[in-house]
């Protein structure tokens, strides 16, 4: 059996339980400072029920509720709050999923009394955050995840064979995790509309789907594949000393992971996306291997360039380093070796003060 | 899940110049005085001064903590004669800030 955690309105509901006067209003989390030109982070009940969602313009989201509450997103209390839990959790000694910032799933294999677990772990979030959290108990985890969704918010729901079918008849395809997409749509559009109407085409979809349980507990040695930043601009953006400021600030985030993690990128991709040019993105392979940010500029600028873009509006940047390695090779000319000893200078710096406390001059350009 | 995994963008925000009206435009960030206990590896602040003026803190509604290069930053958001603020202690300075009115 899994146990699967989903907080409710996660970043919302801290947010409600720092400032009293929040609690039972329509609130939204704001992923920027300025509330009418930002994008809806999280939304509280209250705000759901007006149809105010995760991913919609704050702007659309005045215009449903005026009288809407607003705070911007502070990441750090909401990441300290879901360590929190996941320590929490930990002391329940079973084993332990770190699945999202605000969703854990735990093996319950061995476990007599799932549900009085589930209710202990309902209760101690609570009584430790203020926060409420639904939990979610079945076969696998594809279906405890539904479970949680099933009573939300505060809610606990048991998925086992005496329920299993009424609870798929009345539940719609879209409700289940990874039915949000086009994989849902085309199950719909031939004629699916219940999760029970899946089960009865493919029942070995609730079956095996996943296998297994892998712990994760957010620490990986594994080397990932790429390692990319985006950002959507406040506005959209024509200067192409900004946006050069942009895709500056973008490529020193990238090569400051890349230096955490002690890897090296031969190649750089570049996504620009504006009202005109749509989605752009190109991507190019060099015989020589960075962690460099200004490098990764300087390649980043010459597919822009290389591309048949002119001067193009932008609303979206994102940059991408892709074919990686264990960043190994000692450099042997000397500007190399000097340039080597400043980045370590600068990393030392940020590591010391605070990312972002020595930065290229031109990335000041993105705070304008 | 760790604090570096989750959008760095908002980390380098936080040295937009308050001037820009930028990320956080309700920003105090002013030195202030303390009266705090300090139990169980836990801070409890009691009471804090600001501009010559005492506060009693009635109840502190969260907690939580951010590590900024080497500082341990430890928040509070604390009610105090109906109006909440947040204060902060960094723990490489000693010191204690408020750091903005909640509204």
């Amino acid at each position: 059996m899994i146990l699967h955690v989903d907080m409710d309105a996660f970043f919302a509901s801290i947010e409600q339980a720092i400032n009293p006067r929040l609690k039972g209003k329509p609130l939204i989390v704001g992923s920027r400072g300025s509330k009418m030109h930002t994008v809806v982070c999280a939304a509280s009940y209250a705000a759901k029920v007006l149809g105010i969602n995760s991913g919609m313009a704050s702007r659309e989201a005045f215009a449903r509720c005026p009288n809407l509450e607003f705070v911007a997103a502070d990441q750090a209390k909401y990441i300290w709050t879901s360590e929190q839990i996941f320590e929490l959790l930990q002391g329940f000694n079973l084993p332990l999923n770190y699945a999202s910032v605000d969703e854990f799933q735990m093996d319950l294999t061995g476990c007599q009394n799932p549900v009085s677990l589930g209710k202990d772990i309902k209760e101690q979030i609570y009584a430790n955050f203020n926060i409420t959290a639904s939990v979610g108990i079945a076969k696998n985890w594809l279906l405890a995840k539904l479970a949680s969704k099933i009573d939300k918010p505060d809610g606990l729901t048991l998925i086992n064979d005496d329920n299993f079918e009424s609870i798929l008849r009345q539940t719609s395809l879209d409700k289940l995790c990874g039915m949000g997409g086009k994989t849902g749509a085309n199950f719909i559009a031939s004629g699916l509309k219940t999760c029970w109407d899946l089960y009865l085409n493919l029942p070995a979809f609730f079956d095996q789907n996943p296998g297994k349980f892998d712990e994760n507990t957010g620490k990986s040695s594994q080397k990932p594949k790429s390692v990319s930043h985006s950002y959507t601009l406040p506005k959209v953006q024509i200067n192409p000393q900004v946006i050069r400021a942009w895709i500056r600030l973008l490529s020193e985030m990238v090569a400051t992971r890349l230096r955490q993690q002690n890897l090296v990128s031969q190649t750089v991709h570049l996504w620009l996306n504006g009202p005109e040019i749509g989605n752009f993105g190109a991507q190019k392979t060099y015989q020589t291997q960075t962690n460099d940010g200004y490098e990764i500029y300087q390649k980043a600028i010459k597919i822009m360039a290389n591309s048949s873009l002119k001067n193009p509006r932008i609303r979206a940047i994102g940059v991408t380093c892709s074919s990686l390695f264990w960043g190994t090779s000692q450099p042997l000319l000397s500007e190399e070796i000097r340039k080597e000893g400043l980045i370590r200078a600068l990393d030392r710096i940020n590591n010391r003060f605070g990312e972002g406390s020595i930065y290229p001059a031109i990335t000041s350009f993105t705070r304008s | 899940m760790n604090q570096n995994s989750f959008s760095p963008k908002a980390r380098w925000d936080r040295f937009e110049p308050e001037a820009s009206g930028g990320f956080n435009p309700d920003a105090l960030n002013e030195r202030i005085e303390v009266l705090a206990l300090f139990k169980h590896a836990k801070i409890f602040p009691q009471s804090f001064s600001w501009h010559d003026k005492e506060y009693q803190i009635e109840k502190i509604t969260y907690n939580w903590q951010e590590r900024i290069g080497q500082a341990l930053i430890s928040y509070f958001s604390v009610l105090s004669a109906g109006q909440m603020y947040q204060i902060s202690f960094d723990n490489s300075t000693f010191r204690w800030q408020i750091d903005k009115l909640i509204q």
